[in-house]
């Protein structure tokens, strides 16, 4: 299973309401991560952070000693890893400033449990990649690291092109992901235009990764929108 | 200021007018009171009447007519007679005053003529053999000695007169016009200012010169309404501060209480009917959450708050986005979301604050569910009109009647709105997507779909203004 080494990284969670730390504990221990530290303050963060060397840091933008930004100086000046900032302060200054500085994502509270998930799921498996995973599909596999798809035994390399889709809509599995930003995944900012080259590249992966490429199982078409891959667990 | 040099021609007008009525007037006055005066005859004739009056009787002269003589006694006249070869006085009044010589040289009768005789005004009258002279009292005529016009002056009269008059007129309006540059120079400002006046800027007018009682009320003024605005400004803040920090404060809570009702809503350890419980208390605590936002960014919007973070967006791409948003996390089986975008259609550019305009359409997309708790399918497209970009969200939901259409596109929300109206309020989705729209200079219009559901389109223009 792809999420069990995602499962085991090491979390440390920041925030200054204790019964909000239980919370996002239960939400984290149920979906299975199981090293979790916890803080109430900087002061405490810090020194965590030192004994415990996370590999994500959700943290809150107020603590009572100090703002959730300083804190993610401090931290990344220690060692770098993911931030997620987790907030009542749903201002885009706040937005703006956060992903200034680094961090990684930004979720605003009130949140849904699945919603938490899914961003620390997604900050995951963009930062840590195990060596020698194998993202299986419904008719084959994918090598990110050799860049290529096993499928029947067969080893098919993939594009350059290719290969950005195919992380894009990887560390979207299961979600569409608009043409808009699979357009930005390959080609870069202010993608306009590329639309008909897109429709090639995602016929030229199917085929390489479909059984049945005119019926696809694995990379699904969403009319008008966008694209989305459904990867086994 | 564009009337002024109508004002000063006007006021130009007036004063030559006048300059004329008064000269015509004078004129006039001048002409009555001289006729006025030649109603008693003039002392020359009168002289000369005596003169042919003055008849030889005997030795002596004596006048024949007693009615000349009456008039001379009534005005105090006094008469001679001097003979032409000895220059002796050989009649005289009875009235003639003793200080009057009885012999005069040719130098005095050339002097009495001209002038006065021991200053009473004298008047020569010719008569058979000698000369009447009529002296009048001393208080009665002044005698101008030296009568005597040089005719080049004459010839030049006309000419003189006119560069007099023009001279005179020049004087008039330079007069004018160094009072009106006065008076203009100061009334400057003011008008200046009470221009700027109802645009609520600051007015500043120095209160000095002829109009400084005006300046200085129109500077009390403008401090007035500045103050006004100042006063209203902090009360809105205040109030939208006040609803930052209670939607601030509520969101800690509602999180737990929505990770709580959101675990226990996918923990296979409860019976179906417990789940069913939780994803009704995470349901509500979504729409609570909404609400909050929503109270938020609509209180920040209506008092300018909200400063706008414009750039270059496609439309397209971030209507897509919001859409997928939605599929991607709300996204219920009841809910059929439907892209209808033409697919030539792939970039719209405008200028607009991302974020805000995809809160308007996700707004739009969450009303639409709110409205049709049973399903419906969603329609959402964006269309290039000549002049605006336009972002259609339709459904074919329950509907809503003519009436209440009229309603939301006219009648203000309650937010907004200072009665206090007891009809049923509708969310603040719709009020933010106004709110949004506005802000970019743009429009929205709610009518009932071709589906029969209820559509809203957002109508923004390629340029803002």
């Amino acid at each position: 299973m792809e999420a069990d080494y995602l499962k085991k990284k090491r979390i440390l969670l920041v925030d200054d309401e204790p019964e909000l730390l239980d919370m996002v504990v239960s939400i984290l221990k149920q979906e299975g991560f199981q090293t979790i530290r916890t803080a109430q303050s900087v002061k405490e963060a810090i020194a965590a952070a030192d004994d415990f060397s996370p590999e994500l840091a959700i943290l809150d933008v107020m603590l009572p000693d100090g703002t959730g930004f300083s804190l993610m100086k401090e931290l990344k000046r220690r060692a770098d890893y993911p931030i997620l900032f987790l907030t009542a302060r749903g201002e885009d200054e706040d937005k703006f400033m956060g992903f200034g500085l680094g961090a990684d994502d930004y979720v605003v509270k009130p949140f849904l449990p699945k919603e938490l998930i899914f961003r620390i799921m997604a900050i995951l498996r963009r930062s840590y990649k195990e060596d020698n995973l194998l993202i299986k599909l419904p008719d084959s596999e994918i090598d990110f690291e050799r860049a290529e798809v096993i499928k029947d035994g067969e080893h098919i390399a993939l594009t350059a092109k290719e290969y950005d889709l195919l992380s894009a809509l990887y560390r979207n599995a299961g979600r569409i992901v608009t043409i808009d930003a699979l357009c930005e995944a390959a080609w870069g900012e202010n993608p306009y235009g590329y639309e008909n080259s897109l429709m090639a590249h995602i016929r030229r992966i199917r085929e390489k990764i479909e059984a049945n490429p005119s019926r696809p199982k694995a990379l699904i078409t969403v009319k008008g929108l966008g694209y989305k891959l459904l990867v086994e667990e | 200021m564009k009337s002024i040099p109508k004002l000063i021609r006007r006021f130009f007008g007036i004063l030559l007018m006048s300059v004329l009525l008064i000269f015509i007037l004078n004129i006039g006055m001048l002409f009555i009171f001289a006729s006025g005066q030649t109603v008693s005859r003039s002392p020359w004739t009168t002289a000369i009447e005596v003169a042919e009056a003055l008849q030889k009787s005997g030795d002596g002269y004596q006048l024949s007519d007693a009615s000349v003589l009456e008039e001379l006694e009534r005005d105090q006249v006094w008469g001679i007679l001097i003979d032409d070869t000895t220059h002796q006085v050989i009649w005289h009044t009875d009235n003639l005053p003793e200080e009057i010589p009885m012999e005069y040289s040719l130098g005095d009768i050339a002097m009495l003529t001209r002038g006065y005789v021991k200053d009473y005004p004298t008047f020569p009258g010719r008569a058979e053999e000698g000369l009447v002279v009529l002296g009048y009292p001393k208080d009665r005529y002044w005698k101008e000695m030296w009568p005597s016009w040089d005719y080049d002056m004459i010839k030049y009269l006309p000419r003189t007169i006119l560069v007099a008059l023009t001279a005179n007129v020049v004087l008039i309006f330079l007069i004018y016009l160094v009072t009106n540059a006065r008076l203009l120079h100061f009334i400057g400002p003011i008008i200046e200012g009470i221009q700027k006046l109802p645009e609520e800027q600051k007015v500043y007018i120095k209160e000095k010169g002829l109009l400084s009682e005006l300046a200085m009320n129109i500077n009390r003024t403008s401090e007035i309404i500045q103050s006004q605005k100042q006063e209203l400004k902090k009360k809105e803040r205040a109030r939208a501060n006040w609803i930052a920090g209670v939607s601030h404060d509520i969101r800690t809570p509602l999180s737990m209480v929505m990770g709580y009702a959101g675990q226990l809503a996918e923990d296979g350890r409860l019976t179906e009917e417990e789940q069913k419980k939780a994803v009704v208390i995470v349901k509500q605590s979504e729409k609570m959450r909404n609400l909050i936002r929503d109270l938020n960014l609509a209180s920040k919007l209506e008092y300018n708050m909200q400063p706008l973070k414009t750039q270059k967006e496609n439309i397209v791409a971030l209507v897509r986005k919001v859409m997928v948003d939605f599929m991607n996390l709300n996204i219920e089986d009841k809910y059929d979301l439907e892209w209808e975008t033409e697919d030539s259609l792939t970039s719209c550019m405008i200028t607009v604050d991302g974020e805000l305009l995809k809160r308007a359409v996700t707004n739009l997309i969450q009303n639409s569910m709110n409205h049709n708790p049973e399903g419906c399918g969603i329609f959402v497209s964006v269309k290039m009109e000549p002049e605006a970009c336009c972002i259609m969200v339709e459904d074919d939901g329950a509907g809503v009647e003519e009436e209440q259409i009229r309603y939301l596109n006219h009648a203000p929300h309650y937010m907004v709105c200072d009665d206090n109206t007891s009809e049923q309020k509708h969310g603040l989705g719709l009020l933010i997507v106004k709110q949004i729209a506005d802000a970019h200079q743009g429009k929205v219009e709610i009518d009932k779909g071709d589906r029969g559901g209820f559509r809203v389109q957002i109508i923004l223009p390629y340029e803002a203004e």
